[in-house]
């Protein structure tokens, strides 16, 4: 073993980390329990339920995100003002044509535990709904977001079109 | 009737209050014996619970972080542990999960190593 200290020697792995996470084509739940286990530091060896060892994330292409099946029509987000009757609903589509980030940022939100460290975890979030942000010079490095989307048709170049195997 | 009392009354109520301070009495707790008595009482049970659950929740933290460490590297907890047993790696969790903190590469090899022998055991299986 080296000799010095060891925080010293394995410093990244106890310094706060920035993290990019491009939304385009993510659906929306699986991307909110990745980033929500990243922003609770349950992606390093030196988790402790007691220590905060939470990273930055940094999401961009928010309006770029994705539902399966129906779920921008069904799918119905409820707030409560406070008055008598005061029941407000949207839809995800309504919503997400008010403010681009809000579905995601609502998933995350509820995907996080409910205890004081939510606001914390919440306040080093930052999301984007297009391809600009001013945190470029403090990411340390771009995660792989959950789900790999398979290549669209158009994506093909033609000799991989054409050499693809064909069943008839 | 004799009654038998303490030997030095002031002397049992010190160790019950200088006991009360170390378990962080405050309030009354601290002056008053009759509710620091029953607060040091409370706290010694507490400890002797402690002293044994604390063993039961290192084993669970260790657990979490090797399993954290490991699916880094795309290895579930319960293979990497499986594999490691299997081919007579008897480090600890305590130990593996140090190594997985504060050196990394080799706890990268250890998951290599799990992941290649489970797929190798998977293949056998299939023929």
């Amino acid at each position: 073993m080296l000799v010095g200290n060891r925080f010293r020697q394995s410093l990244v792995t106890h310094t706060r980390l920035w993290y990019l996470i491009n939304a385009k084509d993510q659906i929306n739940g699986r991307l909110a329990a990745y980033i929500a286990t990243v922003l609770q530091g349950k992606t390093k060896p030196i988790w402790h339920p007691k220590a905060d060892v939470g990273d930055f994330v940094v999401v961009v292409n928010t309006k770029d995100i994705a539902f399966s099946g129906r779920k921008w029509d069904r799918k119905v987000y409820r707030h409560h003002t406070g008055y008598p009757g005061g029941l407000k609903e949207t839809n995800a589509i309504a919503l997400h044509q008010k403010d681009p980030t809000r579905v995601l940022w609502r998933a995350i939100n509820g995907m996080l535990p409910k205890n004081n460290s939510r606001k914390i975890y919440m306040s080093r979030l930052f999301l984007f709904e297009g391809e600009d942000h001013p945190y470029a010079e403090n990411i340390y490095a771009q995660l792989e977001a959950p789900a790999s989307m398979p290549k669209k048709l158009d994506e093909y170049t033609k000799e991989e079109f054409e050499n693809y195997p064909k069943l008839f | 009737m004799v009654r038998g009392g303490p030997a030095n009354r002031a002397v049992k109520r010190a160790k019950v209050f200088a006991l009360a301070k170390s378990f962080g009495a405050k309030g009354r707790s601290k002056n008053v014996y009759s509710l620091a008595v029953r607060m040091v009482q409370k706290s010694l049970q507490r400890q002797y619970v402690a002293r044994k659950t604390t063993k039961r929740d290192m084993r669970s933290l260790w657990i979490t972080r090797i399993n954290i460490a490991a699916r880094e590297h795309h290895v579930p907890y319960s293979v990497f542990m499986n594999q490691l047993t299997k081919n007579n790696i008897q480090l600890n969790r305590k130990m593996l999960s140090e190594l997985a903190i504060h050196e990394p590469r080799t706890f990268k090899a250890f998951a290599d190593f799990a992941r290649e022998q489970h797929k190798q055991g998977l293949r056998a299986a299939l023929k």
